[in-house]
């Protein structure tokens, strides 16, 4: 029995940071309509770097966050303006090749500039753990899950509670109609993007605590996220949360009571189950075509 | 020499090099690097053709078909492992595995529209490649299998495996031309082009894409048999790379995808870059960027691929004479599409009966308890104001949306939970408010994509020649646009894709078209026409659903008259009588309106 809560509650804190992690992308496909296949790039790339504030100025990789958000803000924005702009009109399989493209941009320079090899951050805390009855929580996970739900809160905030969040909202919901009351299409999707990409800031540092990688494993994480997405409907946040909490307690209880190398099929097999039984995933909603 | 000047000229390019790369082993036998290289484009070239078919012609990327490569691999060297048999002779195998892997993953994603498919194309990878390195019992997990050496003297070098990869690969091709020639082909480019609209000329878009991307995996597989043997070694890892990918994408992409031989032009280029950065470029981390680089230049500057960008630069200084409209060759021959009909039982049941159909957009209903019947052999109007719900009925009645309660009964059949392209089978043809013809491709291709019926005859029937190209020209005829079948549909006047779209819909031999206004943005002279092709055709025994906002018009040609608002049918009744029925005046004018205010 406390394994399974263990398990159960482990589960939940796994859940919670990839909510985070898929929020951003899902964020950038409401808006632009792009499957940001570059967004685990993002993540290892926030990683490495924390890893390196870690190593040169002892800085807690957590915290780092407070830094890597507002610079992957920055350079969404700039991506957004100099990269993924220019294929605005195209169509849509050319932003997957695009962002494609460009995750292996990241992926080449890490491994030139970095080298190939595993890296984890390893702050103090690191191995030590709180203990709640007959439950361990690991504190790097509790940290990151706290870290995840303030950054989640904040971002619901943003959404629901101001003019940019309800730009963006309206603009995901249809563009044109955004467009004639007078919200500026453009940079509503270079702020969502640079948004998405800054939860990205935050995500990448939680995991460097909780993972180790290395600069190829943004294909295990974008196909995570991806699979996240896909599960809780594409372009919707509390879809990305719901199927971030079911698959975090698939992987989680696959990992306890089978194998650590099954749990990542599990992962994919749950995607493939709901698939079958609702293709627009659970909150993805049919919107109607006609009207344009 | 004459034949010889008759062959397009690309393909007699494409068999000039065939012919140097099949004599270049016998001139050159003792340079195996070369060999090597080109054997290596060859298997590139293979991949990039498959990837084409459903990431070309139906336009849905797939970024994991690498995995099918390693499917192959596995399937023959598991194979020739526990039989002994030689694992070139199983590498047919291979394909068959990549097939079915293909056809039941597709069967799960490809039922929707949009992204899944993207997602799970990478998702199918990395899970083949955890499979491979976990099941040990079968695969032998991370340390591999190795295989015999090949069973030919070593003086032969690579010369074998050379002509099998270039064997598979004119195979590779020839079958993706017949494709591209067939009406699956051009279904699926219908799909890539507008999935909703191919769905309402009769394409059964969900089977079409699993089809596209079996087809597309097949010849990976079986090249991945014969791969495994060349290397007699393979891992999880190698087997389901990653970048193998990324160069399968980036040659179709380089090349040109969607065409022929682009894909193949494509991974010559790549594979040679490749080969470069790997001997000069140092490391596998160096080629990951040098890939990504240019994947995102030719994704940003080179969209379209080397191949169309030349055939629209030669295009463009040789152009072809513009041609017009053939007034005198329309409506000749509306026989023709009688020819075609399904002779129904003469009965006088309604053809298609409406009984308390009700949609809702959210809190909006646009479809309210609404009721419409059209009678055999009539051309029936649907009229009213804007918002009152006339293009969501016909949504409905075409499948393009699924009614929240009601029946909708076509022909004594109920429809109304039939899939779009089934009730174009049983004969319900439509054109849209704003026509959506397939903008990339010939007024002929548009004219041949329709599936009259879902058997897979008609679905492999040529679509260049033969007697549903003779078809779909003499429908062109009967619109007057014969003249303009090799045009591109987008370069028509939007009167000109009217009357193409009305074709395209002759091409289904319906019973009952609806037509979304038909007039709209349709000069005096072309509307002329079209209101002669309707009566015409109307004699020729189609009945029709018109929707129109031009009053004199609808009066002129249709009876009865239906008159809709706020979701429902408020009148019915001859022309005549509805033009004086205040019901209708008020709903279409407003409470303000008096009858002199017309006269003044």
């Amino acid at each position: 029995m406390a394994q399974f809560v263990q398990a159960l509650a482990l589960g939940v804190l796994i859940g919670g940071i990839y909510a985070l992690m898929a929020s951003g992308l899902t964020l950038i496909f409401g808006v632009l309509r792009i499957v940001n296949i570059a967004q685990g790039a993002f993540l290892i790339l926030v990683a490495t770097f924390t890893w390196w504030l870690w190593r040169a100025t002892g800085l807690d990789p957590i915290l780092a966050s407070v830094v890597t958000a507002p610079l992957m803000f920055g350079l969404g924005w700039l991506m957004h303006r100099f990269v993924i702009s220019r294929i605005r009109g195209q169509a849509a399989s050319m932003s997957v090749l695009l962002t494609f493209g460009i995750a292996l941009v990241i992926e080449g320079v890490l491994n030139i500039v970095t080298g190939n090899r595993f890296r984890s951050a390893t702050p103090s805390y690191f191995e030590e753990s709180f203990r709640v009855g007959d439950i361990l929580l690991p504190k790097a996970q509790v940290y990151g899950f706290l870290a995840a739900m303030v950054v989640l809160g904040g971002l619901y905030l943003v959404l629901t509670r101001t003019w940019t969040g309800r730009a963006i909202r309206a603009t995901s919901q249809n563009p044109s109609a955004a467009a004639l009351v007078g919200i500026g299409a453009t940079a509503t999707a270079a702020l969502a993007f640079a948004l998405g990409s800054a939860s990205a800031g935050v995500g990448g540092s939680i995991l460097s605590v909780l993972y180790p990688f290395f600069p190829a494993s943004h294909y295990d994480w974008i196909s995570r996220l991806l699979g996240i997405v896909v599960l809780g409907g594409m372009g919707s946040l509390p879809g990305a949360l719901c199927g971030a909490l079911i698959l975090g307690l698939a992987e989680t209880l696959t990992a306890t009571y089978g194998s650590l190398q099954w749990s990542t099929l599990v992962f994919y097999l749950v995607i493939m189950v709901v698939l079958l039984a609702r293709p627009q995933g659970l909150f993805g909603a049919r919107l109607r075509e006609d009207a344009v | 020499m004459t034949l010889i000047r008759r062959i397009p000229r690309q393909h007699l390019v494409a068999g000039i090099v065939l012919l140097a790369l099949i004599l270049y082993p016998v001139i050159n036998p003792w340079q195996p690097y070369p060999q090597g290289v080109l054997l290596i484009a060859f298997l590139l070239a293979i991949q990039a053709s498959g990837w084409n078919i459903i990431s070309g012609y139906a336009g849905y990327i797939s970024l994991g078909h690498s995995m099918f490569l390693g499917l192959g691999s596995y399937t023959a060297a598991i194979i020739a492992l526990h039989t002994g048999v030689n694992p070139l002779w199983v590498a047919p195998l291979g394909g068959v595995t990549a097939v079915v892997v293909a056809v039941v993953f597709g069967s799960v994603v490809l039922r929707t529209r949009g992204h899944a498919f993207v997602i799970i194309t990478i998702a199918l990878l990395l899970s083949a490649q955890i499979v491979a390195t976990n099941w040990d019992g079968l695969t032998n997990g991370s340390d591999g299998i190795t295989l015999e050496l090949p069973f030919w003297s070593s003086d032969f070098q690579n010369i074998p495996f050379y002509y099998a990869f270039l064997i598979l690969l004119v195979l590779a091709v020839l079958f993706s031309a017949w494709i591209a020639r067939t009406k699956f082909g051009t279904g699926l480019i219908a799909i890539r082009e507008d999935e909703g609209k191919a769905a309402s000329i009769g394409v059964n878009t969900t089977v079409f894409k699993i089809m596209a991307y079996g087809a597309s995996s097949f010849f990976i597989g079986v090249a991945g048999g014969v791969y495994a043997y060349y290397q007699t070694f393979l891992n999880p890892v190698g087997s389901f790379a990653i970048l193998g990918s990324v160069l399968i994408v980036l040659s179709a992409l380089v090349g040109g995808r969607g065409t022929l031989y682009g894909p193949v032009l494509g991974a010559f280029i790549v594979s040679l870059i490749n080969e470069a950065a790997t001997v000069y470029g140092g490391s596998t981390q160096s080629r990951v960027l040098i890939l990504g680089l240019i994947l995102v230049a030719v994704v940003l500057f080179l969209p379209a691929g080397l191949l169309p960008t030349f055939i629209g630069m030669y295009r463009r200084r040789h152009p072809v004479e513009t041609e017009y409209t053939d007034q005198e060759g329309a409506l000749k021959s509306a026989a023709i599409v009688r020819d075609r009909l399904p002779s129904s039982p003469v009965s006088s049941a309604p053809l298609l009966e409406v009984r308390g159909v009700t949609k809702r957009f959210g809190g909006l209903t646009a479809v309210d308890n609404a009721d419409l019947t059209v009678e055999r052999g009539s051309i029936t109007a649907l009229i009213g104001p804007n918002g009152s719900g006339k293009t969501t009925l016909f949504n409905l009645i075409t499948g393009n949306m699924q009614a929240d309660s009601g029946t909708i009964t076509f022909n004594g059949k109920r429809i109304e939970k039939l899939a779009p392209w089934t009730r174009g089978h049983l004969g319900l043809g439509r054109t849209f408010q704003v026509t959506r013809l397939f903008k990339d491709m010939t007024v002929l291709q548009n004219v041949v994509a329709p599936l009259p019926d879902g058997r897979l005859r008609t679905m492999l029937a040529d679509a260049v020649s033969g007697h549903e190209a003779a078809r779909a020209r003499e429908l062109l005829g009967i619109v007057g646009l014969a003249r303009f079948a090799d045009q591109k549909a987008g370069d028509l006047s939007y009167g000109q894709q009217k009357l193409v779209e009305l074709a395209q819909v002759l091409m289904l031999s319906p019973e009952l078209i609806l037509l979304d206004e038909p007039a709209g943005g349709v000069n005096p002279s072309l509307l002329g026409r079209l209101t002669g092709v309707i009566r015409e055709l109307n004699q020729a025994g189609v009945s029709f659903l018109v929707v129109e906002h031009n009053i004199p018009l609808v009066l002129d040609l249709c009876d009865p008259v239906h008159v809709f608002a706020r979701g429902s049918c408020i009148a019915s009744g001859p022309p005549g009588q509805i033009r004086e029925d205040p019901v209708v005046l008020d709903a279409y004018l407003g409470d303000d309106w008096r009858p002199q205010d017309a006269h003044a």
